[in-house]
């Protein structure tokens, strides 16, 4: 179990509301990813919920208990930190044992936890090992092991991958899903990342500066944004937002197409530009073109491998399904 | 590889400087140890003067050990040594971690504890022994009068009556000196302590003790598993730090008896050296041995905790 419902929390650092009052919903078995550019509150919202900073109003149930003054460790709830947090001076199967030992649970009992956790894991070679003799994975596995002995009803992760290489981000995302899959509680995961956001979550709650721009799955926020900034935020490469004549013929203030959904042509089409630097990943280019009466390059996408050079002239056209359409106040209009 | 002659050359003068400074004093004080060697004889006036012609042997060492005062020197100096450390050690770690965190006047509080570390130990010993702790006159003096006192107050006289009344401590005595001395240099230390303390605390990684928090670890917990491990290090260069300046105590056993009942090895050797050279140098060659096992043993344990 663990639904966790926020009512109109709100946080005041002083006299500055870096969260103005929220309502939101997580429901159990779900998992939930807050994303938004830094300092927009995903993480002062998140250490809201596991009580290691005060709500200035609202309310945090979990399980319909209401939870907002509750100590953080009564809450059931396990918390991944970005610096993984561990416990520099002990081993690792004492760092996992940590949260058992504090239980006063019997020592064979957590023995046998410790164990089942860290095959879970693939740390049971490492056990004896301090932290500081680990890798960056295997450190932030240890961070997971010591969250899942608990047993927790949820898992919080504040940015847990941000310290990783690129490439071993790649392999504990799919870990983390996997671990969702098997152990299906609810898991709310914090990250600045688009692309992690999109691959993990079942719900994307997008957030700039305290206040949620769109909750909704991956899909639902990919196809149709509500604001401008969610159509710029999710999608890599970024949607390009055009303003001016183009918008005005289809009837709105401004535009937004996303790289991928952009024809190319050499010869005609309803935008003509210079190409600038083209960004070639052998699966895919990415041109970013000049547009006469834009500021802002336009990035095109292309499948595979396509030559047109610095400087060339090319002309390319939205698919019209596809556009999507904001007005003056910044809103998605149909 | 590089050619490494030039550097050796330039650091020799160094080096050389060094050696000269630590070798001659040490040789003079090794041939003193085994010549007779005394300032003032009326019946032997050639011992007077250092000469091998004066050789003894180990007769100055013989003469050392088999003398008591050199063992409760010993005595003294360790009990005294470890007393220091064991007390501003825990104090230094409580008030660190008590002001560790932000309160209303931190800065001042901050400076005033650090304060006693700036007062001359000579100093420390004539505010302690005549001020604080005088049996009369000192704040003792004067606070043990006054809790006698109430029982004459009216109203509540009858209450302090029940007790015995109270006999102030003359610290100055043999039994109790040696107290007076690790109170004072406790007192002046604690601080050296605390600021180091201090400084490790404020480097402690907050998300640690949030993951702690979260783990369900209350206030203790937190301070037994987390603050104190981490203050291992400190602990341990404070020890060193601290063992290596009380071996070598003298201002405040000075001050308070003249050396009655606290003599500590380098009281003891200063005793000496106002008449007997060669038993003072065999007396300085123990301390030397002394100080070079405290100081082995030492950097052991501090080596260790540095190699975690």
């Amino acid at each position: 179990m663990g639904r966790i419902q926020l009512k109109a929390v709100q946080k005041k650092f002083g006299d500055v509301e870096v969260i103005p009052p929220l309502d939101l919903t997580i429901e159990d078995g779900e998992f939930a990813v807050f994303v938004g550019p830094s300092g927009c509150g995903k993480s002062t919202l998140l250490r809201m919920i596991a009580g290691l900073e005060e709500l200035t109003s609202g309310q945090v149930e979990i399980d319909g208990k209401d939870m907002t003054l509750a100590p953080p460790s009564t809450r059931g709830l396990a918390m991944v930190f970005q610096s993984y947090a561990l416990y520099p001076h002990m081993t690792v199967r004492k760092n996992i044992a940590f949260p058992l030992r504090m239980e006063k649970m019997d020592p064979a009992e957590i023995e046998k936890r410790v164990a089942v956790a860290a095959k879970s894991l693939n740390l049971t070679d490492y056990l004896d090992r301090k932290p500081g003799q680990l890798s960056g994975g295997q450190r932030q596995r240890v961070a997971i092991g010591r969250a899942i002995v608990r047993e927790p009803s949820a898992f919080l992760f504040d940015e847990p991958l941000s310290n990783l290489d690129a490439a071993l981000r790649v392999g504990m995302r799919l870990e983390i899903s996997e671990l969702h899959k098997r152990l299906e509680n609810t898991m709310i995961y914090v990250t600045h990342d688009q692309v992690e956001a999109m691959t993990m979550a079942d719900k994307i709650v997008v957030l700039q500066a305290g206040v949620i721009e769109q909750v909704g799955s991956p899909l639902e926020l990919y196809n149709a944004p509500r604001n401008k900034f969610v159509g710029g935020f999710i999608g890599s490469p970024k949607m390009n937002q055009l303003e001016g004549e183009a918008a005005k013929k289809r009837g709105c203030t401004t535009i937004g197409m996303r790289p991928e959904h952009i024809s190319v042509s050499p010869d005609s089409g309803e935008f003509k530009g210079t190409v600038g630097v083209a960004e070639q990943l052998g699966s895919d280019t990415f041109f970013h073109v000049h547009v006469e009466g834009h500021e802002e390059t336009v990035t095109v996408r292309q499948s595979g491998q396509v030559n047109y050079g610095y400087g060339d002239t090319i002309y390319f056209t939205p698919e019209e399904d596809r556009v999507h359409k904001f007005g003056p106040d910044g809103l998605r209009v149909e | 590889m590089a050619n490494r002659t030039i550097p050796r050359l330039l650091q020799t003068p160094a080096v050389v400087l060094l050696l000269f400074w630590m070798l001659i004093p040490l040789g003079m004080t090794l041939f003193f140890s085994f010549i007779r060697y005394v300032l003032n004889n009326l019946r032997n006036p050639h011992w007077t003067s250092p000469s091998i012609e004066n050789w003894r042997g180990f007769g100055n060492y013989q003469f050392v050990w088999g003398q008591d005062s050199f063992w409760l020197a010993m005595k003294n100096s360790l009990v005294i040594v470890t007393s220091i450390l064991f007390l501003t050690v825990i104090l230094g770690v409580l008030i660190a971690v008590l002001i560790n965190r932000s309160f209303k006047g931190r800065g001042i509080v901050r400076v005033l504890l650090i304060s006693p570390f700036f007062v001359m130990p000579a100093v420390n010993g004539v505010l302690w022994i005549n001020m604080i702790l005088d049996p009369v006159l000192g704040l003792q003096g004067i606070a043990v009068g006054a809790i006698n006192d109430l029982q004459n107050a009216p109203l509540v006289g009858w209450f302090f009556s029940l007790w015995p009344t109270l006999e102030p401590i003359s610290f100055r005595a043999t039994q109790t000196s040696s107290i007076a001395v690790i109170m004072m240099v406790v007192w002046q230390w604690t601080p050296f302590a605390i600021l180091i303390f201090m400084t490790s605390l404020q480097s402690e990684d907050q998300q640690q003790k949030e993951a702690a928090v979260l783990d369900g670890a209350s206030t203790w917990s937190q301070f037994r598993f987390l603050t104190l491990p981490h203050l291992g290090r400190p602990i341990a260069i404070v020890v060193m730090i601290q063992a290596i300046f009380h071996l070598s105590l003298y201002a405040e056993i000075e001050i308070v008896s003249r050396g009655n009942g606290n003599k500590n090895l380098p009281y003891y050797i200063g005793e000496l050296v106002n008449n007997n050279i060669g038993a003072a140098s065999a007396a300085g060659i123990f301390a030397v041995i002394l100080a070079n096992i405290v100081a082995i043993f030492l950097l052991r344990m501090v080596g260790k905790t540095l190699m975690e």
